[in-house]
């Protein structure tokens, strides 16, 4: 639950005979990550002729997937037991090749036919713009002294606009335009032709070829053109009917080819990356170890004389190459979505989406808390999930409910609905509704140092978790002088207690920050001993990892950064602690906001003051809504993800037959 | 639709922390001091590409495997910028995430023109993909089935469907009375500033401001050497120029194009539109050597600019736009001492060609 889902490093030995049903099984449960493991092989043996057979598989593929295509036919995926075994190319190649010729004759003359109609709607496009003039089309051809280039060029006005800007005396007329094309004649003097060829040309103006046979006048040549597009078209119809009914013919025999062919690659593609020993074949992977038991058994009806070697990964120490495979609890969804747009956890590392999912709508309610608008804000939520409302936001629908949830119960904390607090309560809503804790308006220098205070608390705990994930990748060196190690807490404690200091007896002094001052502790000597080990944590660190040379640059220098180093923790500490500031101040705001939404409606219940009110509270929902989730973002990305989560794990991607299979 | 301070918050904040982790001139300095190849990437595994290299074994570790693992991480902020950025800007966000898939698509067509002359032994395929930029699920480029196509028409054709096609279309009769690639070549790069620009264009308020300064940063820099190019290698006429470029900018104007294309002052042009870069007569001296080094010193503009991005409101497309162009110029010196280190290049010849130490002066 706090990890992600424990894996077992997989290693089988597969007799030859059993390579295919073996690598189905693998395949088909979408459990098993595979590791290309085809170095393990034996180099004598040669190249596998698996990659040459998944050349051949996936070519065979292809080949139907034309066909299909040119019958219209989709491809239809089917479940990982309508499988039999790997198709062999040569007995299926027949069938491949019948039906191919069957349709290929067929396919090809409508190409032919929907290329010629193309052609023909191309020149119609080109004449119909001139098809009022009256010369001989042929004239065009024997002009002796004007250049003329009538032609087809992309329909974009500022490319045609830099061809009708070259300095060549010259005349562009546009005679016809689409979405796509455009039908200009270009006109100069012969005797700057070259120049004009050089234009057109890059341009990309391509010439109009009126075939030989095309002779008369333009209004001719437009008729007889509509002609044979009828003709063409009518051929089109006819031959598109005999693909229609020749799909009928062999839709269910393509259906299976395709799907056979297809399995058979994706197998074949498998196998090329095991190792190939003598009799034997050499496969590693990763398995999620609770699926672990279930794959073996299958593997082993599969194949008896299969060995497996079954190495459950412990998530202490470094585990890079171990893929990662997260809970998959639809509840959690939205809050996973988060987690991982920050990075995916790495394998030994702790998960922190439960740890979101507690903080997040709780540090949100309290910055937006209002109970009215909170239940409508987990409506929307509802909605939007269930997408009858705002389906582009049905991802978050969830997180939305939460954060409406914690809203709500902020809300009745704070005293405060849709705006309504305290005798506004009484005077308009006619009932009694007390803040349970306090109003954050009428307590604003309280409810700013608990925000502190609680932001400690959430440091505190980041800190430790920090120390937790490092103590379990045994990185001793960075979990004693690490940015957030031992020495760094230690130091932040200290740093407490100057900030106590401060900060004295006014009301946003965080009240642990004078809990820790009151310790029978020597702060005045901690406080630069730990300064000093903060100062130095580089320099403890290469000793501790053996990293030589101890210091880089000059001593001086060294020093320098060292300071630098000490004062950013410091600056870092403070704006980290006072980051949390801002949930009380939102707090504040939005008491704020809505009175100001007050002031604007007046003070009589009329029909206007409740238009206003509600326009408050749809636009303090909507626009104060969002501003509060990112800054609740920010907190949780800045100020408490980065301090123990490093992210970088390696998606788990399991094999699988049927692209539609869940992830596992 | 979100914009201003509602729509950029999550992003600014979350393109601020990846812009920490960007390598700084001092980092790039130190990794240039790496004495040979093993060295350098086992320092860049100290890196944020650690990551990214760690799945590579040592005997994996080609130095074009190496660029590859390095360019998934810029696929990867892409991916996460394009998804965080707000709904008017992701189209823009796109399109510049595009201009890799055109590397692709360049490569792509490259290969087939070239596959007659390689080894028959490697699949055409394998060794294409090696070089191809990591673009995953937003790729529209069917490349392999491309390669396999054998030849540039058949693989035009599956182009269809894809932005691409209608470009190609126009350009593919030039291809097959030419059976040269610059033509397609030209027609694409065309098309995709032209889009971009666009994009940027059809932005409003601040984001539009942010767009067109960034955005037309880069593409000046193109234009420019564009025109450059054109005149002094290829010594084409005013008129192909002027259609090989773009009339829009953010400081190279239209008028500056046409006049390098009429035959006018490089040196002063140059100048003009980047008073920072000195000696530019000098550089146009040699065009061979110093055309190369004018593309570096344009590039570091480009930085200058990225950066300076980071100060003031943070609340446009132009933090994001900034930080994915400071990526790429990161990797694009990381290449460079990839390149330099695994072929034994000796120092001052590859230093000067790094983007980022530049900002230590």
């Amino acid at each position: 639950m706090f990890f992600p889902r424990e894996m077992t490093e997989v290693e089988l030995i597969i007799p030859s005979k059993d390579l295919v049903p073996v690598t189905k099984v693998l395949s088909g449960r979408g459990v098993f990550h595979q590791v290309d493991s085809a170095f393990l092989g034996l180099e004598s043996l040669g190249p596998s002729t698996w990659q040459d057979k998944a050349a051949n598989y996936s070519t065979l593929e292809r080949r139907l997937q034309s066909i299909m295509q040119t019958l219209g036919l989709t491809e239809e995926q089917k479940g990982s037991t309508e499988f039999e075994t790997i198709v062999d190319i040569e007995s299926v190649r027949p069938a491949v090749d019948r039906i191919e010729g069957d349709v290929k004759g067929v396919g090809d003359q409508l190409g032919v036919e929907k290329k010629r109609l193309e052609s023909l709607e191309a020149q119609l496009k080109q004449l119909e713009p001139i098809s009022h003039l009256n010369f001989e089309v042929g004239s065009l051809r024997k002009s002796d002294h004007v250049h003329s280039i009538l032609g087809v060029m992309k329909a974009d006005t500022k490319v045609i606009e830099r061809l009708d800007s070259i300095r060549v005396p010259h005349v562009l007329f546009e005679l016809k335009r689409d979405a796509k094309d455009a039908v200009v004649w270009l006109l100069g003097s012969k005797n700057n032709s070259d120049e004009l060829e050089r234009a057109a040309k890059s341009a990309f103006l391509n010439p109009l070829t009126l075939p030989e046979e095309f002779s008369g006048t333009p209004e001719q040549v437009v008729e007889k053109t509509r002609k044979a597009i009828e003709e063409s078209k009518q051929k089109i119809f006819e031959l598109e009917t005999q693909l229609g009914k020749l799909g009928g013919v062999h839709k269910t025999e393509l259906q299976k080819l395709w799907w056979d062919a297809h399995v058979s690659r994706l197998i074949a593609d498998a196998i090329a990356r095991f190792g190939q020993l003598r009799h034997t074949y050499v496969v590693v992977g990763w398995v999620p170890t609770a699926d672990m038991a279930l794959l073996t058994e299958k593997l082993k009806q599969a194949s008896r004389e299969i060995l497996i070697e079954a190495l459950p990964t412990e998530r202490s120490g470094h585990h890079d190459n171990v893929p990662v495979a997260l809970l998959n609890n639809k509840w959690l969804r939205p809050i996973q979505e988060l987690v991982t747009t920050y990075g995916r956890p790495s394998y030994g590392e702790l998960d922190p989406t439960i740890l979101v999912a507690l903080t997040f709508p709780i540090l949100y309610g309290a910055m937006f808390g209002d109970l009215g608008q909170g239940l409508v804000l987990m409506l929307v939520g509802f909605l939007s999930h269930k997408k009858i409302f705002m389906k582009g936001l049905s991802s978050l629908g969830l997180l939305l409910v939460y954060c409406g949830f914690f809203a709500s119960i902020f809300g009745v904390l704070y005293g405060s609905i849709f705006g309504f607090e305290g005798h506004l309560i009484e005077e308009y809503l006619h009932f009694h509704f007390e803040p349970l804790w306090l109003s954050p308006l009428e307590n604003i220098l309280t409810i700013l140092g608990f925000a502190i205070d609680a932001g400690i608390v959430i440091l505190l705990f980041s800190y430790l978790l920090s120390l937790f994930n490092m103590a379990r990748a045994r990185d001793w060196a960075h979990f004693w002088f690490g940015h957030t190690g031992v020495v760094a807490i230690a130091f932040y404690f200290c740093f407490l207690t100057i900030l106590n200091g401060l900060l004295g007896t006014t009301p946003i002094a965080p009240k642990i920050a004078a809990a820790i001052s009151q310790l029978p502790l020597p702060f005045n000597i901690l406080t630069p001993v730990f300064a000093f080990g903060v100062m130095f944590n580089g320099l403890f660190r290469n000793i501790a990892e053996g990293h030589r040379p101890l210091i880089e640059g000059g001593i001086v220098m060294y020093l320098v950064t060292a300071f630098m180093d000490l004062f950013e923790s410091a600056i870092s500490m403070l704006s980290n602690t006072l980051s949390f500031v801002r949930v009380g101040a939102f707090a504040v705001a939005h008491g704020g906001l809505s009175l100001a939404f007050f002031s604007l409606a007046g003070e009589e219940p009329t029909i206007g003051f409740w238009i206003t009110l509600l326009i408050g509270n749809i636009f303090i929902i909507g626009f104060e809504g969002l501003i509060v989730y990112i800054q609740t973002m920010r907190l949780h990305y800045y100020e408490i993800l980065g301090k123990f989560f490093h992210g970088g794990g390696m998606r788990f991607e399991p094999l699988r037959l049927n692209s539609s299979q869940e992830e596992a | 639709m979100a914009s201003g301070v509602t729509g950029y918050a999550a992003i600014s904040t979350k393109v601020r922390a990846m812009y920490s982790n960007l390598l700084t001139p001092q980092d790039i300095s130190r990794l240039s001091d790496s004495p040979d190849f093993p060295s350098l990437i086992s320092s860049l595994k100290n890196t944020q590409y650690g990551p990214y290299l760690a799945s590579l074994k040592d005997n994996e570790l080609t130095p074009r495997r190496a660029i590859q693992q390095l360019r998934r991480r810029l696929a990867d902020s892409y991916s996460s910028v394009v998804q965080m950025s707000p709904e008017q800007t992701r189209s823009l966000v796109k399109q510049l995430f595009r201009y890799f898939e055109l590397g692709n698509l360049k490569a792509v067509l490259r290969s087939i023109q070239t596959v007659s002359a390689w080894n028959p032994d490697v699949a055409p395929w394998d060794r294409v993909n090696e070089v191809l930029f990591p673009f995953g699920s937003f790729s529209t480029l069917p490349a392999q089935a491309m390669v396999e196509a054998g030849n540039v028409p058949a693989a035009v054709e599956l182009l269809k469907g894809t932005p691409y096609e209608s470009t190609m279309s126009f350009a593919m009769k030039r291809f097959s009375a030419e059976q040269n690639l610059f033509p397609l070549e030209v027609a694409l790069d065309l098309d995709y500033w032209r889009r971009l620009w666009a994009e940027a264009k059809k932005l409003s308020g601040l984001d539009r401001e942010a767009a067109t300064k960034i955005v037309g940063g880069l593409l000046d820099m193109n234009n420019l050497m564009w025109a450059i190019r054109y005149r002094v290698y290829h010594k084409l006429s005013e008129e192909e120029i002027i259609n090989y470029t773009l009339p829009f900018g953010f400081r190279v104007r239209d008028e500056d194009v046409r006049a390098i294309a009429a035959g006018g002052d490089i040196a002063a042009i140059v100048s003009r539109a980047f008073p920072s870069i000195a000696d530019v007569n000098t550089l146009l001296e040699h065009p061979q050597a110093g055309l190369p080094k004018l593309e570096v010193l344009l590039k570091r503009q480009v930085i200058r600019q990225c950066t300076a991005a980071f100060i003031g409101n943070p609340f446009h497309i132009g933090l994001p736009l900034a930080f994915l162009i400071l990526s790429d110029l990161e990797i694009q010196d990381l290449v460079v001492l990839i390149e330099a280190k695994s072929s034994a290049v000796q120092d001052d010849d590859f230093r000067s060609v790094l983007l980022k130490t530049s900002l230590l002066n």
